[in-house]
């Protein structure tokens, strides 16, 4: 498969000579050889001395998660195209090389060897859940010699050398939302949840912060990852009063999860829900009526727009590049990956080449002043990400943003 | 409260199950693209949804379309593997990933909701009862009664039980064991489409929507005894109860697997299962 459009050759390419067709053959050959489900978006100018700085992108195409790997991957492009016209890095073009992880980590730990052994890529960026990113990491980090960027909001706790975080930690999402959620919803929480390590690790953070804010858990419990009838859940939540309920249930089971609980008469009777991965993506699996009220806290919403210039022109920018299914959400690693691959861009320019050790140096401190709701900056010596968060409400179908981080909030790792 | 909502899960995953312990009982192969059935009415509901017409509409819709395209199936593909049923069970999957994968690419791989033509909840003393759960337990019970009739009293149901017990003599009185085998696989895939039309409501639309109940129908089908009508019913019956009922009282987790531990052993004492022998 050959991605067309961003390269000049594809453009003009109606007064075909024998250069011209011998370069075409040329990329035809790259797209046999690299096979289905590998992409390559070579530089336009491939004239320079040093030649290109390869960007890697190893994420889910396909697969339960692909809703989220493909918009990541879209940002990849828009990225690395800005910079390509913007007259690319050190002098140097950047060239995208996108490897399906197919929401499947053995297939993944393949497809990423490729990136590393045969493309010899500068920078892998991708993943989107935590055992994706537990698979390939090795192959990156130690056997591969190679960054990694890990852009989602995940459940904390990555310290590997040269692993870099750019998605929010726990105590971004929850140590400013949980006190909203008590003032604005109340004492008693239900921590419902998929039996995976993300809810098992971020409620023992949620439980601390619930319980130092004068709050109590009612009720914790984990679910198979496709279960899809919660009568008994339900049932508890509502014969224990639960003021809010803060749910890491994921998809398929949290559609049906939350319209059992509005059925009930959870929300009429003033109950909160909470959901810390909830975007506009996720907005679309419920009736609005039954998530009336859902709060979530994100590094971005697109509610943000009216308010941050910078936000609503990559907004515009994304969606005139990539109308359709794959959104710019924050929930999906979408903001992650953008924020990954600018710090990146400003460390590798402070670096003043792609070695990685003198990468990971200026990575360690790198900042940017422009981003998806605002800047963010490395935290030193903790490769994860200082950003702005911002508590947003479900209403009638759209988010609403309520409150917003005073400053840039510490991620509290490593 | 619970013995609701037990039943209202009980009754999906008898509706679920019809079609698949028909096509098992009636034609003795294991169709593994009826969770694929299943998706495909959801998905026709959602179609006719988004294009602006009442939700109903794609309810009533759904079995037809899906029915037409099982019987398309059969003829084009299915009908070459009665001769080899494991055979028949490798096609009939690759059918259901194919199906699969189509609609994942057609949604986007995205969840997406379809509102219930009746919706909110009936409030009895304090308690809520989904009005829509209600409603699907009541066609659960009339689209089981129809089928039995249709299989027991009617003679197009005497011509599929014969073509069943004794294709050869089927074929020597007259009775097109091939029409039969036609009518009989489609039949079974409206009833995926209409349990899926049925569903789609509760469970969202998800490109993984039928095989979450692939494995349980097939569960319910060796547990409740191949060969009869009753039996894959009786055996959806205490397999949706069962699965519904145990996380009341031990944790999820350990329910999901305790539900397949005890079904197999159940198999392991009884293998003919819970209605042994054929007939309706």
């Amino acid at each position: 498969m050959q991605e067309k459009g961003f390269s000049p050759m594809s453009q003009d390419a109606n007064t075909l000579s024998r250069r011209r067709f011998l370069g075409n053959a040329a990329l035809f050959g790259t797209a046999i050889a690299t096979g289905v489900g590998s992409w390559v978006i070579p530089a336009g100018w491939a004239n320079a001395a040093a030649g290109p700085i390869k960007v890697g992108v190893g994420t889910d195409l396909t697969g339960p998660m692909g809703y989220a790997g493909n918009a990541d991957a879209n940002v990849a492009r828009m990225v690395i195209k800005d910079i390509n016209d913007a007259g690319g890095l050190l002098g140097r073009p950047l060239e995208l090389y996108i490897e399906d992880t197919a929401s499947n980590e053995s297939v993944a730990v393949g497809n990423v060897r490729k990136l590393i052994q045969r493309e010899k890529v500068d920078l892998v960026i991708g993943g989107i859940t935590s055992s994706m990113r537990n698979a390939i990491k090795d192959v990156i980090v130690s056997r591969g010699k190679t960054l990694y960027i890990y852009p989602q909001l995940y459940e904390g706790k990555e310290c590997t050398p040269y692993l870099f975080c750019t998605g929010p930690t726990p105590a971004q999402q929850c140590d400013e939302f949980i006190p909203w959620l008590i003032k604005n919803g109340g004492k008693k929480f239900a921590l419902p949840s998929a039996n995976y390590v993300w809810p098992h690790t971020l409620n023992v953070y949620a439980r601390k912060v619930i319980e130092a804010n004068g709050g109590e858990v009612v009720f914790e419990e984990y679910y198979p990852l496709d279960q899809i009838d919660f009568s008994s859940t339900v049932n508890r939540i509502i014969s224990n009063k639960v003021d809010v309920v803060f749910n890491t249930v994921i998809p398929p089971g949290v559609g049906p999860f939350f319209k059992q609980l509005s059925e009930a008469g959870f929300l009429k009777n003033g109950g909160r829900l909470a959901c810390v991965y909830y975007d506009e993506n996720t907005l679309s699996i419920n009736q609005p009526a039954e998530i009336e009220g859902l709060a979530s806290c994100l590094d971005y919403f697109k509610a943000l727009t009216p308010e941050d210039p910078f936000s609503a022109k990559l907004q515009a920018a994304y969606e005139k590049q990539f109308p359709g299914n794959f959104l710019f959400a924050a929930g999906s690693a979408a903001t992650g990956t953008y924020r990954g691959l600018k710090l990146w861009e400003a460390a590798v320019k402070e670096a003043g080449s792609v070695d990685r050790d003198a990468v990971a140096k200026a990575l360690d401190h790198a900042k940017i002043a422009e981003g998806p709701g605002g800047p963010a900056e490395m935290v030193p010596g903790q490769r994860h990400c200082k950003m702005k968060m911002y508590t947003a409400v479900a209403k009638g179908g759209k988010y609403e943003v309520v409150a917003r981080s005073a400053g840039l909030v510490d991620p509290k790792e490593c | 409260m619970a013995i609701f909502e037990i039943a209202s899960f009980g009754a999906i995953v008898v509706l679920v199950v019809l079609g698949l312990g028909i096509i098992a009982s009636m034609m003795g192969i294991f169709n593994f693209a009826q969770g694929e059935f299943v998706l495909l009415g959801a998905y026709v509901t959602y179609i006719v949804h988004t294009a602006g017409l009442p939700v109903w509409l794609g309810m009533v819709a759904a079995p037809f379309v899906v029915g037409a395209l099982g019987f398309v199936l059969e003829r084009l593909i299915v009908r070459r593997f009665y001769a080899a049923p494991i055979v028949a069970m490798l096609g009939t999957y690759a059918l259901g990933l194919i199906i699969r994968e189509i609609v994942r690419g057609l949604i986007g791989g995205l969840y997406l909701s379809v509102p219930e033509p009746v919706g909110g909840s009936v409030a009895i003393g304090g308690m809520h009862f989904s009005t829509w759960r209600l409603v699907i337990i009541v066609i659960t019970a009339l689209v089981m009664a129809g089928s039995y009739l249709l299989l027991a009293r009617t003679a197009f149901g005497l011509r599929i039980r014969a073509s069943l017990e004794n294709p050869a003599l089927a074929r020597a009185s007259g009775i097109s064991t091939n029409a039969i085998y036609g009518a009989t696989f489609a039949f079974g895939a409206a009833l995926a489409g209409l349990a899926g039309a049925l569903i789609v409501p509760v469970f969202t639309l998800f490109a993984d929507l039928g095989i979450r109940f692939l494995i349980q129908g097939f569960v319910a089908v060796m547990v409740g005894g191949i060969g009869s009508f009753a039996g894959p019913v009786a055996g959806a019956g205490l397999i949706g109860t069962l699965s519904a009922a145990l996380p009341w009282v031990i944790s999820p987790v350990i329910a999901d697997v305790a539900v397949f531990v005890l079904a197999i052993i159940f198999i392991k004492f009884r293998p003919q299962g819970l209605v042994a022998g054929k007939g309706v």
